[in-house]
């Protein structure tokens, strides 16, 4: 075991600390992994697609509100029970359930929706030339997506929005003083997938709540409560991710106009086109494990309760993988993790894949000339991010 | 019933374990191991795990 080589260190915590930055390519280049002021930080795309996976390693967010402070009540209980933190039996059971109805086959009939949604929402801004991303495509295309899955009417979209949001600042440092607020939104959501389920199961539909009460009813399944919290996450995970994945895919290529335009011509290769915004520019720049047992691979010693982050963006770009890292919706590439991987690979990747490929399709037919037209705030570039406001100024096309 | 997967798409996710886990399962190092044939009375389980592969590296002929 090599003792020779310096292990480069990030704080990962500092108000500057962005995954976009000279450090931490240059840690990248100096190692395969660094030290962070909590856990380890996998830096290279080799290591992150071995490591990732590694039975040895458990989903790491389940700590998450001990961390910040929270050990008890409404959101606790829902976070520590929730599919995302489950290992083990539970999380196959649930998993096994839940997995089929978001298979490619059972979305089809729902993509003519999405493209029928972003056609409108393109509709209502393309004549003013700008539109503020985030509020006039991003939030409304991704709530009413989710949406039409779940048989939600698309007018409740606002309150749909406000309650994913809202739960969202779980995420954020501040969870403990949020706390008041994301409870009050968790129980009001719980009170909505409540009535939802009871309605799907006494009036058959044609969407996912409708196909997981009947996949439910046959045996190995879900209590109403299991069944509850799945749709409350699928909510939390679903909307806030896929509105930032837009936000941060149109700006990549607001800077990569020649990509724009390729896609504008070749709607073909709209699957292409979001598969390298998640590359170089994910939402989720970093997924998060936490060592379940003592090990040593290669000169990393890891003990049990160690967290492990994936940075995705790092490996996404790490030249040993991807020779030429830029933005290519030619080229064809080894997988990226942006979606995680593992036993807790996205649940919804074939969704976020296929509607934001629409939304991408939709987008660079009509607008071209992206720039930014006013004052862009973003979250900070590390952990979930995105923008917050996104002026985009454009030419009809 | 033939179960092939496409070693060069498959990225060792285990999903298909949840559906089909008597035909398919990871090993210590994580690796995927499969059965390269299946009894017809697990066709439902099988093409369950070829639908719900993240890279669909599964294909089931008969
Ligand atoms: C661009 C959009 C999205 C991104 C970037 C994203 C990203 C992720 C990531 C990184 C994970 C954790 C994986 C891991 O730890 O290995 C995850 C898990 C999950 N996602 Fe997504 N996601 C997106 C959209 C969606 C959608 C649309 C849904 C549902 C409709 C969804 C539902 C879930 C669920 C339920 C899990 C937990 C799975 C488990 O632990 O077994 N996601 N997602
Ligand atoms: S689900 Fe697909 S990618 Fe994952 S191990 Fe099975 S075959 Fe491989």
């Amino acid at each position: 075991m090599s003792t020779d080589v310096a292990v480069p260190y990030l704080d990962i915590s500092d108000p500057s600390f962005a995954m976009h930055s000279e450090a931490v390519r240059a840690a990248r280049a100096q190692h395969w992994f660094a030290r962070t002021n909590y856990g380890v930080a996998i830096l290279r795309h080799e290591y992150v697609s071995k490591l990732l996976k590694d039975p040895r390693l458990r989903q790491g967010s389940g700590k998450w509100p001990d961390h910040n402070g929270v050990h008890s009540g409404l959101f606790y209980d829902w976070w520590t029970q929730c599919l995302l933190v489950l290992e083990g039996d539970d999380h196959h059971r649930i998993r096994r359930l839940l997995n089929p109805a978001f298979a490619p086959k059972h979305l089809e009939p729902f993509l003519p929706r999405f493209e029928a949604l972003a056609r409108e929402l393109v509709n209502d801004f393309i004549d003013k030339g700008e539109l503020e991303f985030v509020n006039d495509f991003a939030e409304p295309y991704a709530t009413r997506v989710l949406c039409i899955l779940l048989g939600i009417p698309e007018s409740e979209w606002p309150t749909i929005a406000r309650l994913a949001s809202t739960i969202g600042l779980a995420l954020g440092v501040t969870l403990k003083q949020d706390l008041g607020v994301v409870e009050d939104a968790l129980e009001e959501l719980y009170g909505y997938a409540e009535n939802l389920i009871a309605d799907r199961q006494a009036n058959r539909g044609d969407d996912l709540v409708t196909t997981l009460v009947q996949a439910n009813a046959n045996g190995d399944s879900l209590s109403d409560s299991e069944l509850r919290n799945a749709l409350c996450l699928l909510i939390f995970g679903g909307m806030d991710t896929t509105r930032n994945q837009l936000g941060l895919g149109i700006m990549s290529y607001l800077h990569n106009p020649d990509q724009w335009e390729l896609l504008a011509k070749h709607p073909e290769l709209a699957r292409n086109a979001v598969e390298e915004i998640m590359r170089t520019n994910p939402t989720t720049t970093w997924v998060t494990r936490e060592a379940m047992v003592d090990f040593d691979y290669e000169d990393l010693r890891v003990t049990a309760g160690t967290t492990v982050h994936f940075f995705t963006q790092v490996s996404g770009t790490d030249p040993e993988a991807y020779p030429n890292p830029e933005i290519d919706i030619t080229a064809e590439r080894v997988p990226h993790y942006g979606f995680g991987g593992g036993m807790h690979h996205c649940l919804g990747h074939f969704v976020a894949r296929a509607d934001m490929a629409i939304a991408l399709t939709a987008l660079s037919e009509r607008m071209t000339n992206l720039r930014i037209s006013g004052k862009d705030e973003w979250l900070p570039d590390s952990g979930n991010t995105g923008p917050v406001r996104l002026p985009i100024g454009f030419d009809k096309r | 019933m033939q179960i092939n997967v496409d070693r060069t798409k498959c990225d060792n996710h285990g999903q298909c374990t949840f559906s089909a886990p008597t035909v398919f399962r990871l090993d210590e190092q994580g690796i995927l191991q499969h059965e390269t044939t299946a009894d017809e009375s697990l066709r439902h389980d099988v093409e369950e795990a070829a639908d719900v592969c993240p890279a669909q590296a599964i294909t089931v002929t008969d």
